[in-house]
């Protein structure tokens, strides 16, 4: 595998992870964010600071950034997941950047909107695999269980699940702070990646991007938003070379998609339902 | 004192700059339920059609400004047209309308990109914007004050379009149910098609000034994330939040700006935000929507 080639795969690798997390709140338990980007900034600037400044090995740097997200993203979800429907995601945006902008305005720590530079490439492609693959069984583990059922509850009809004994603030909360968690990990991976972070790649566009790719894969779905990623991913990179027209192939793609088919390319199946579908009709006609 | 009084005409101003943008937010979603986020193409279509109507056509700023209006008027109506259209016929889950308007934008502004270039560009000197002196010795400009009265005319237009006419009270029924206005007669289709135009020619008179005052570029349009934030404080859906909003978004942004540090100003407008939702989740002037069980 060429260099550019494993660069992409990677970066697929880490997007999907981020995609899962987003999934995961958006998809399953119904609540639209459109700031996530700001975990996956705590992610990879905590990474970077505790290697950069304190010498740590990446690993646990990598986890102190998932774990930094995820407790972000607790305090955040205990007041504001309070509000329901669209009101969640406006105030998602406005918590994002203000994430943002503090980590800009932060000189001492973060190096302000010059970002920080010389952070170690550790994320090879092993690296970002296992990462991956643990990460995906644990999210398939997750919406196939108890608590996955209960997201799915809270999603379809909050009123109904609180009348059946559910908590359904704090399914909520812990829902954010595992979604957050995931995008934490993502961040960390990514400033391992590419090695120089600043404010300005964590910003709007990033947050709705992560959302709309959970959309275009389908919502409610964990394989389709992976696949979904995929397609992002690919589209974005092979336009490169037409990088003038790549923004408005995107933004086309997102208008069609939603014009065409808005539940998403897998809907709320998953790959391994189809496949198992399609397996028993192949074995009914022999 | 001079500088806050100063700070006080610049932040009224801008808020009045921003009342125009979140108007057109809040019309769109008392309507349709949804916050339309090509709302920022809309603002820069007014801009750019401004500054080729005034640099390549030569036409003077009355024709170059009404044919901006109607131009990005007529736009919203063909994205509407297009693409919320469909997407309404099919569902009704406003999220989809979300996402394909989150997609419109990014199109919108990379049509400009191709087309004019992503350099920033000055309009040419064709609003005053000359210091004037205020109660002895405060400055402000003249562009601050002409905004100000422009902001205030198309606002009471707008009003006075509302309450006065048959179209205005049809909108007002729309706002509270769009399906039993639908019912009772009214053109679904034309309305929101009227609603677009009215949105769309609002915001490109928030963009020629915002042009004027900042530079023309294809991610001006970002700017309305600020008329959105005005709006939610103000609650959506209602038009006096929407102004209310933006004129308290204007001056805490300009007063933190004089006094504090200009880097500042966007924390604030988001702090802002986020301590409005928690403490009333449906901003300032919202209807408290019981949830029927």
């Amino acid at each position: 595998m060429s260099a550019y080639a494993e660069g992409i795969f990677i970066l697929l690798l880490i997007n999907a992870i981020a995609a899962m997390g987003v999934s995961l709140l958006t998809g399953f338990t119904g609540i639209f964010t459109l700031g996530h980007a700001a975990y996956l900034a705590l992610g990879s600037y905590t990474t970077a600071i505790l290697t950069l400044d304190y010498g740590i090995a990446w690993l646990p740097a990598v986890l102190a950034g998932g774990i930094v997200a995820m407790v972000v993203g607790y305090l955040i979800g205990l007041p504001t997941l309070k509000l329901m429907g669209d009101y969640y995601a406006i105030a998602s945006i406005g918590l994002a950047e203000s994430i943002r902008l503090i980590l800009e305005n932060w000189q001492s720590l973060t190096n302000g909107a010059r970002g920080l530079a010389g952070i170690d490439t550790f994320t090879t492609l092993p690296v970002a695999l296992s990462f991956f693959i643990v990460m995906a069984i644990a999210a398939f583990c997750l919406i196939n269980g108890r608590f996955g059922r209960s997201l799915k509850a809270c999603r379809d009809d909050h009123v109904a699940a609180a009348l059946l004994g559910f908590d359904v603030a704090k399914i909520r909360v812990a829902s954010l702070s595992i979604s957050a968690l995931y995008c934490g990990l993502a961040g960390g991976l990514y400033a391992g990646f590419i090695s120089f972070i600043q404010p300005m790649m964590f910003d709007m566009l990033k947050s709705t991007e992560m959302t709309a790719v959970v959309v275009f894969g389908g919502l409610g779905s964990m394989s389709g938003c992976i696949l979904g990623t995929t397609v992002i991913t690919m589209v974005t990179e092979l336009f490169r070379p037409i990088s003038q027209y790549r923004m408005l192939i995107y933004g086309l793609v997102l208008v069609l998609v939603m014009v065409l088919r808005p539940e998403g390319m897998m809907g709320q199946h998953e790959i391994g339902g189809l496949l198992k579908r399609l397996f028993r009709r192949g074995g009914d006609r022999s | 004192m001079a500088t806050l009084i100063q700070q006080i005409i610049n932040g009224l101003s801008l808020g009045s700059i921003y009342a125009l943008i979140a108007v057109g937010y809040s019309l769109v979603y008392s309507i349709l339920m949804f916050s339309n986020f090509a709302h920022g193409g809309f603002l820069i279509i007014g801009g750019y059609f401004c500054y080729f109507a005034l640099n390549s056509a030569g036409f003077n700023i009355w024709i170059a400004g009404f044919g901006a209006l109607v131009g990005a008027g007529f736009a919203a109506v063909a994205t509407e047209r297009l693409t919320y259209k469909p997407i309404r016929e099919r569902t009704s889950v406003t999220l989809y309308l979300l996402i394909a308007s989150m997609g419109m934008n990014i199109v919108i502004e990379n049509i400009f990109v191709i087309v004019a270039g992503g350099r920033f560009r000055a309009l040419p000197p064709v609003i005053p914007t000359t210091p004037v002196h205020l109660f002895g010795n405060a400055t402000t400009s003249a562009l601050d004050l002409i905004s100000l009265v422009t902001a205030f005319v198309f606002l009471g237009g707008l009003q006075l379009f509302l309450t006065k006419t048959k179209w205005g009270l049809a909108i007002r029924a729309a706002a509270c149910d769009l399906r039993v206005a639908g019912l009772m007669g009214v053109n679904t289709s034309k309305l929101i098609s009227i609603v677009f135009f009215v949105a769309g020619l609002l915001a490109a008179v928030g963009g020629i000034f915002l042009s004027v005052r900042y530079t023309l570029y294809p991610q001006l349009g970002m700017i309305t994330i600020k008329a959105f934030v005005a709006a939610v404080i103000g609650g959506l859906g209602s038009l006096p939040g929407a102004v209310v909003g933006s004129l308290i978004l204007g001056l805490s942004e300009m007063l933190t700006a004089g006094f504090l540090s200009s880097q500042l100003r966007d924390l604030v407008v988001f702090s802002l935000l986020v301590v409005t939702l928690i403490v009333r989740p449906t901003g300032l002037f919202g209807k408290d929507v019981k949830e029927k069980v």
